[in-house]
């Protein structure tokens, strides 16, 4: 158990690794590290200048 | 002040403040947002964080770029929303500019905004099949 109602379950254990279970509250979020990464590192490269909005919209339309 | 923009039966307009109770990866303190019609183009929104460090995105909603786009939201992040399962929700694929230059869209982890509660998150779907970088415009 890690904390109030969060539990980790080991849920097979084979030759390749083991696999694991989060049991989590509702209002918990439980993503793999490696999932919030690849995410947060999308977001960041999304960051546009006020400058640039336009220019990026202005592709954007033009593509459609 | 301006026109208000041409709505469709579908157009959900979010004018105030919107709360992300956990801000979005990569920007964990940006937990108030505005979003806004990209002036220059209909299905284009602007993604403005109000607090914290400056973030400033353009998204589009994911059904204008894959006409059959389709995520389901998990009860606890319906729960997070507060959003009954018929409540209209507001779904935004946030646009990258790659460093190649091309334009790229996040069909894989939307931002869902309910505004009957004004709340927001970015989800991510365990199941997702959908691209992290769908292109929109190759490089130039």
């Amino acid at each position: 158990m890690i904390g109030d109602g969060v539990e980790v379950r080991v849920l097979r254990v084979g030759k390749d690794g083991v696999r694991l279970g989060i049991v989590a509250p509702p209002e918990v979020r439980v993503h793999r590290r490696e999932v919030y990464d690849q995410i947060r590192d999308a977001n960041q490269s999304a960051v546009v200048s006020a400058g640039k909005l336009a220019q990026v919209a202005e592709r954007l339309t033009k593509a459609k | 002040m301006n026109p208000a923009p041409a709505s469709t039966e579908t157009e959900i307009t979010v004018s105030e403040a919107v709360t992300f109770p956990d801000g979005i990866p990569g920007f964990e303190s940006c937990r108030s947002w505005v979003v806004m019609a990209a002036e220059e183009a209909t299905p284009l929104r602007r993604l403005h964080a109000i607090d914290g460090p400056e973030a400033s995105f353009l998204a589009i909603d994911p059904r204008a770029v894959l006409d059959n786009y389709r995520c389901d939201l998990s009860a606890s992040d319906r729960r997070r929303l507060g959003a009954g399962d018929t409540d209209p929700l507001l779904w935004l694929a946030i646009v990258m500019v790659e460093a190649t230059g091309a334009l790229t869209v996040n069909l894989r982890a939307p931002i869902v905004i309910n505004p009957k509660t004004m709340t927001g998150q970015q989800v991510l779907p365990h199941n997702c099949l959908y691209p992290l970088r769908h292109v929109l415009v190759d490089a130039e």
